[in-house]
């Protein structure tokens, strides 16, 4: 390796080491508790996918040129050089890796792996070694971002055929998307396409709400990648936008990972106090629901319904029974899975997984635990509120053949408002709507 | 006190325990001197209050019930290799002072006899932990995931163990004596009482206490600083 690629690396993990890192980075006993607690591993029983193991590959070369006691006995701390075959080991045990912080909920010490990882990218990225997919995918957006008048009336055209699909739902000639309402209470952002738009929109109408649609999309794959300044620019795109219209809110769409970086890390990055709140669209479903704003047949859901507690939002979001309270309100066989919550098994999609194919095997391997949960329910349908799990749950649905309905927690909503099968619930309309926007 | 006794049983222990405590507090300045992670990275659910926080902090640092949930036979020889090794503290503490309240319940034999069970009972306690913890890092992940520091740290309270055992089981010696060699080590002019100077049990405590010596010397540079650091992970963990 050469000295300034070194330096280049050794630098880079410098400047992301702060207290939580370094105590991290001390205090291991490997122990390996967190073993049993990662779905990667249990289902592959590959030492790549170990927690503790992922964060000793970094561990090695903090103990190397961070630490005295490394650099006077090397060997006893194992201490190392980034080489080849550590960034090798790296790359694999990084990007695989979902963030679901299961290893951090069992750890004695409350070791956040996820941070360790967090640094590891870094010093990938450093390396030219970041994933390429993710990468480009973050670049695309902030592209999006920044030339968003190139886009802006494909954009709204979209929305107002969207608008339609409402109209005709609902049977509301009033219905609307409103964008760049200025004052509005809440600015929702959804993801790139019409499902996560419409059923909000035929609950935002029903629930006469005060809200405005954001031009920009909630997925950050600045933030998948690995790259904190990629992932501020891409959520500050739809920050700016709230503080421009002074909405009180802002409604995240039903994606975790999109949640977590809006609600838990925007600020942090941006230096900055947000005018406005940030919430969880099922948050403010949950409230329409109690304040009766809008009105759903408890009988609505007739099929036994389960719910998948997305990594995001639940254990790293706290989004648990506002959920749960929405489902229960319109399916009366109502089951959870065991175990949920802050147990919960992560579905094996999350951390930008499902967008890079080389890590496919280890993605559905790694889903065995929740195949099992969900199987143990006994359900046909899986209310599931992030779309990176919806995408890997839908695909373990396949491969299992489990003949599930994994659905959005809204979809299942508009069901039981209604107007039968909102657009975007069942795969022809969702094809036929995705390609609208 | 012949040259070996001198520097493992005197001058060694003051160095331990200089090297230890500065050693310890360099560690937590250099935790306390980097920036704090900007973003929050507590998990939910997390109590809302102050009070429950640090309810929650003490719960899971102590019982820390997830790990066991996960990791039972482990977390129960973490708790009785640590509730062992307290009692086994607490007990050295008689070399500073007799525990005189005990005494004037249980009387000097009933003391002597409560004194040889406990420690003896967290002797061999500790003993059977570090054979767990060794016997456990022979064999699949755990051993992948060894590294030679792991050994080194087992190796060296083995042997603190193993020659304490000793001491306490063979050597045959009362605390009184021990207590004579604890009081020179405090009055800062180290000497082996006669009867601990004569004693066939001497090269016992002599290697029981170079390896106290290189385990509170090697503490603050190792994973041990989990002593504090599981106060303060477990606090980012509930945290804000």
């Amino acid at each position: 390796m050469e000295k300034q690629e070194l330096e280049t690396i050794i630098g880079t993990l410098g400047k992301r080491m702060n207290r939580q890192l370094k105590e991290y980075l001390d205090v291991c006993v490997r122990c390996a508790i967190c073993k049993d607690a990662c779905h990667q591993y249990v289902a592959t029983q590959d030492m790549t996918y170990l927690p503790a193991h992922r964060a000793e590959l970094v561990r090695a070369v903090y103990r190397k040129y961070f630490t005295k006691a490394g650099q006077f006995m090397p060997a006893v701390y194992e201490a190392r050089d980034p080489d080849e075959h550590l960034l090798d080991d790296l790359y694999r045990s990084t990007y695989a890796c979902t963030g679901c912080r299961r290893c951090m909920y069992y750890c004695p010490f409350s070791i956040d792996t996820q941070w360790v990882i967090s640094a590891a990218k870094a010093m990938l990225i450093a390396a030219g070694r970041g994933n390429e997919m993710l990468g480009q995918l973050a670049d695309a957006a902030l592209f999006k971002g920044d030339n968003i008048e190139m886009f802006r009336d494909n954009l709204v055209e979209g929305f107002r055929e969207i608008e339609t699909q409402v109209r005709d739902i609902t049977k509301n000639p009033e219905a609307e998307i409103p964008v760049d309402r200025q004052g509005a209470d809440m600015l929702y952002v959804a993801l790139a396409g019409s499902h996560s738009i419409l059923p909000a929109a035929i609950i935002f109408n029903e629930a006469k709400a005060s809200w405005t649609l954001s031009m920009f999309e909630a997925a950050n794959y600045g933030f998948f990648f690995g790259d904190p300044d990629k992932a501020r620019l891409i959520a500050k795109r739809f920050m700016d936008e709230a503080k421009r219209l002074g909405v009180k809110e802002v409604v995240i769409t039903e994606c975790g990972h999109a949640y977590r970086v809006a609600e838990l890390f925007y600020e942090a990055w941006a230096k900055e106090r947000m005018p406005f709140k940030v919430v969880h669209i099922l948050e403010v479903i949950d409230r329409y629901v109690k304040e009766g704003r809008i009105k759903v047949d408890p009988r609505g859901i007739r099929e036994k319904v389960t719910y998948h507690d997305p990594c995001q939002i639940g254990r790293n979001g706290g989004i648990y029974e506002q959920p749960r309270d929405i489902v229960k309100a319109i399916a009366p066989d109502f089951v959870d899975m065991t175990p949920n919550r802050e147990k919960q098994w992560c579905c094996g999609g999350g951390g930008g997984i499902v967008a890079m194919e080389e890590f496919n095997e280890v993605r559905l391997k790694s889903g065995d635990m929740k195949v099992e949960q969900i199987k143990a329910t006994g359900a046909s349908v899986l209310a599931c509120p992030c779309e990176n799990c919806r995408l890997q749950i839908g695909e373990l649905n396949e491969v299992h053949d489990l003949g599930l309905r994994v659905v959005p927690v809204m979809d299942l909503v508009v069901e039981a408002m209604g107007f039968g099968h909102a657009a975007g619930t069942t795969g022809d309309e969702r094809d036929a709507a995705e390609a609208v926007v | 006190m012949d040259l070996f006794s001198f520097l493992v049983s005197g001058i060694g222990v003051y160095v331990a325990l200089v090297v230890f405590t500065l050693g310890m507090a360099w560690r937590v300045w250099q935790w306390m001197r980097t920036p704090k992670s900007p973003v929050r990275l507590g998990l939910f659910p997390k109590p809302k209050s102050g009070l429950g926080r640090f309810g929650k902090l003490l719960k899971d640092t102590f019982i820390a019930p997830q790990s066991v949930e996960q990791a039972a036979p482990l977390m129960a020889a973490a708790y009785a290799f640590h509730l062992a090794a307290l009692g086994a503290f607490v007990g050295h503490l008689r070399l500073v002072h007799e525990f005189t309240p005990l005494v004037s319940i249980l009387g000097v034999e009933g003391m002597n006899t409560f004194a040889a069970w406990s420690g003896g009972i967290a002797g061999v306690v500790m003993l059977l932990a570090i054979l767990f913890w060794i016997g456990r890092r022979t064999s699949g992940a755990y051993k992948n995931l060894s590294t030679p520091e792991d050994f080194l740290l087992l190796g060296l309270l083995l042997g603190v163990v193993l020659l304490g055992d000793h001491l306490r089981f063979v050597g045959g010696l009362h605390a009184a004596t021990y207590e004579a060699w604890f009081a020179s080590l405090v009055a800062l002019r180290p000497a082996f009482p006669p009867a601990l100077a004569a004693s066939a049990t001497r090269w016992a405590l002599d290697w029981h206490m170079l390896f106290v010596d290189a385990f509170l010397i090697y503490f603050p540079f190792s994973k041990l600083t989990h002593a504090i650091g599981a106060f303060t992970g477990n606090l980012v963990r509930s945290s804000d």
